[in-house]
């Protein structure tokens, strides 16, 4: 359920094209991006388990749940990418040297991050979750092995969602938590645009004919 | 972020534009990270309505969301001009949390930036298809105009046929060079001004006048 009207909690497949005149239900015009897989409702300890789920496990678990109307081509794309080697941007992001700062800081963050969004999206959230994904959640933290390292900058069972965000929005490629590589056509192209980008994959779009910007 | 807050706020935001009728031309300020855009928008907001638009600093991508003066007045030879401003987060093809961390910046904070920046750059783009009548590209005149991000920003304003200024910023620093930015477009008028001295504002008014009126 890639998208979801914040207002009434409709959801759409992804790349639906009813969202582009805002949602047909309450007119709301502003949707929450919400990769395949990811819940809130994993608890913080479970989120350690999470993250030793390799990227590749996640996407063909979850692959075959993927919208009707995504397209067989991104399916086949995307998995190869998800099991091959990691990208030049990945490696550059996570060379041992650059982590002087305490990984502690990582987690905190991650997991203030994950409870602000919860107090402000938990209701909008909570009604539309699907049992189809909450099933598939469970499963992919049962399936993890804690095979991966800890100390890794990326944070916890976030290689997925990155590359799913990545395959669905290449518009912003998130190379790690506080590294982005933007497509400057592709943002210009779209007719909806991010406004609020959310390290574990999430994000929050506003059509545009409802847009305006702050005024001082 | 509460996201209720927003829907509701941009609700009385597309109210307000129905409403509206006759509006002033929206100029966008344009440009990398750092080139002054701020303090320039700053410039023009005090100058001609006594208020400032957004804090300036030197690290870069201080300014994350767009941010609009509205019914700038601006009197050139007995000929009224108004204008809306909108000061635009500075657009960039790559955001890394590392860069902040050189501005003593904690790494929390520095991730957060480097997250709403990026944010900020899809906001600016986003403006730019859709929300301006003209542009001012604001360049830092001592460093180098050759860029990926130039090339395609004029590019994309040329394609629009959006009438643009080009401004060829501090001039008051050592290595300015106008003339390397005037031969990177020509197909643009540049004109050299420092946006913190405020030197050569009143040729930059006349041609905002000009360009926009
Ligand atoms: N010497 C000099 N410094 C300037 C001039 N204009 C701006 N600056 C300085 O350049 C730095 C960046 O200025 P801002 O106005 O914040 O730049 P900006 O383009 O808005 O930057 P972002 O919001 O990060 O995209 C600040 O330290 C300013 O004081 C100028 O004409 N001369
Ligand atoms: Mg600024």
């Amino acid at each position: 359920m890639p998208h979801q009207c914040t207002s009434c909690g409709r959801t759409f497949p992804d790349g639906s094209k009813e969202m582009l005149s805002g949602c047909p239900d309450c007119g709301g015009n502003k949707f929450q991006f919400k990769p395949a897989g990811a819940t809130d409702d994993v608890p913080a300890d479970d989120a350690g388990r999470a993250s030793g789920s390799s990227p590749a496990d996640d996407a063909t678990d979850r692959r075959p749940s993927a919208p009707a109307d995504a397209t067989p081509s991104d399916q086949a794309e995307s998995t190869p990418n998800d099991q091959a080697e990691p990208t030049p941007s990945e490696q550059v992001g996570s060379t041992p040297s650059d982590a002087d700062a305490p990984t502690e800081s990582d987690g905190t963050e991650q997991i203030a991050d994950r409870s602000d969004e919860d107090t402000a999206q938990a209701s909008a959230r909570s009604e539309v979750v699907s049992p189809d994904e909450l099933d598939r959640a469970s499963r992919e933290v049962d399936a993890a092995e804690p095979s991966q390292l800890a100390d890794e900058e990326t944070q916890p069972g976030i290689d997925a969602l990155r590359d799913e965000l990545n395959d669905q929005f290449e518009s912003i490629r998130i190379v790690s938590p506080g590294q982005y590589e933007l497509n400057l056509m592709e943002l210009y192209d779209r007719q909806e645009y991010i406004i609020s980008l959310q390290e574990d994959g999430r994000y929050v779009i506003e059509m545009p004919d409802a847009w305006g910007i702050q005024d001082e | 972020m509460g996201l209720l807050t927003n829907l509701r706020d941009s609700i009385s935001r597309v109210t307000d534009g129905l409403f509206a009728d006759d509006e002033p031309k929206r100029i966008g300020i344009y440009g990398p990270p750092n080139a002054g855009k701020t303090t320039l928008a700053n410039r023009i907001a005090r100058d001609w309505t006594g208020d400032a638009v957004g804090p300036e600093s030197h690290i870069p991508h201080e300014t994350r969301r767009a941010r609009r003066k509205e019914n700038v007045e601006i009197e050139r030879n007995g000929r009224k001009v108004t204008i809306d401003i909108v000061d635009t987060p500075g657009v960039t093809t790559k955001v890394d949390y590392k860069e902040f961390l050189d501005h003593d910046m904690e790494k929390d904070d520095a991730v957060r930036r480097s997250r709403e920046a990026t944010e900020g750059v899809a906001e600016a783009m986003h403006w730019l298809r859709e929300d301006v009548d003209g542009v001012i590209y604001v360049l830092d005149s001592t460093t180098d105009p050759f860029t990926q991000v130039n090339t395609m920003l004029i590019g994309i304003i040329e394609s629009q046929d959006l009438p643009a200024l080009i401004l060829a910023n501090k001039t008051d620093l050592e290595g300015s060079d106008v003339q390397q930015i005037a031969n990177a477009f020509p197909q643009h008028e540049t004109i050299p001004l420092s946006a913190l001295e405020g030197d050569n504002m009143d040729e930059v008014y006349t041609k905002i006048a000009e360009y926009f009126g």
